[in-house]
């Protein structure tokens, strides 16, 4: 796009168009990248934490997850710190909003079920994981997502109330690796 | 009749810009270089026109040690740009 020629009216449109939805895609993909990392993360911890609580028989190993935040966001970091920012549109500031929230509520959910008010904080999250999930597919305008979401949060908290110890942190896995799975559907869709 | 052209997005670089702006918070001018395809020199001389009819502003700064040009679009710039696409739309319209 070298030349700063006349257009007429339908190619004036035609490239705005193309601009738009070009611009969209590459940001939506920078999104998929976050999904994916977040899902591997969760998946990973979840299962490393399982089998330190299965091997040990000690729940106190659950703590670790603390350390996510920090891990995932200086991962988020490390990935972002190229020179050149990817821009934010509507759709990613409204994902980013939804997801802040839930890690907002699942962190200061935990710390009061762990030091204050004992609670079952897995039917919890995983409700709320369920939530900001179908959330995201709702924005992406992704039915796909938004049921996994549904089905995720409704089934996840049945199933959390079903299972005992540290066999619930099995729904965390699987929630990591719907996180992941919807990554790259995003990254499929805005190819 | 026809409700004029905005001259200063009737050219394909500076219409591409705006059209990536009016989409985004704002972009780094290296994400809009490679969206467009421009050139670095041709890209700053369409920007600082688009900068001086007041549709977008530019900011000068660093991330990290790396300098870093951050451009966004102005209330006036999505106000132009709305007006130009529904001027676009009269003339096809008519011309159907």
């Amino acid at each position: 796009m070298e030349q700063n020629k006349e257009m007429t009216a339908s190619e004036s449109l035609a490239l705005i168009a193309e601009t738009m939805n070009n611009s969209r895609r590459v940001i939506l993909r920078t999104n998929a990248k976050h999904f994916i990392l977040w899902g591997v993360l969760l998946t990973v911890l979840s299962l490393v934490i399982y089998f330190l609580w299965h091997s040990t028989g000690s729940a106190n190993w659950n703590l670790l997850w603390f350390a996510m935040p920090a891990i995932g966001y200086g991962t988020a970091a490390l990935v972002n710190n190229k020179k050149d920012a990817d821009p934010k549109n509507e759709i990613s500031r409204l994902l980013g909003l939804s997801w802040s929230a839930f890690g907002f509520f699942s962190v200061v959910l935990s710390a009061i079920a762990i030091f204050a008010v004992p609670m079952n904080i897995t039917l919890i999250i995983v409700l709320l994981l369920g939530l900001a999930e179908c959330i995201s597919g709702v924005i992406l305008k992704s039915w796909p997502i938004a049921i996994a979401g549904m089905i995720m949060g409704i089934g996840g908290a049945v199933a959390a109330v079903l299972l005992k110890s540290e066999a619930q942190l099995l729904l965390f896995t699987l929630g990591g690796l719907l996180l992941a799975v919807t990554g790259l559907v995003i990254k499929l869709q805005y190819k | 009749m026809f409700p004029k052209l905005d001259p200063i997005l009737h050219s394909e670089l500076r219409l591409a810009v705006i059209s990536i702006l009016a989409g985004v918070e704002d972009a780094d001018f290296s994400f809009i270089k490679k969206q467009t395809g421009a050139t670095s020199g041709n890209l700053s001389v369409q920007i600082d026109k688009l900068c001086a009819a007041g549709y977008i502003t530019v900011e000068k700064g660093f991330k990290g040690k790396m300098p870093r040009t951050t451009c966004r679009i102005t209330e006036a710039g999505l106000q132009a740009f709305s007006n130009y696409v529904t001027a676009l739309q009269e003339y096809l319209s008519a011309g159907k």
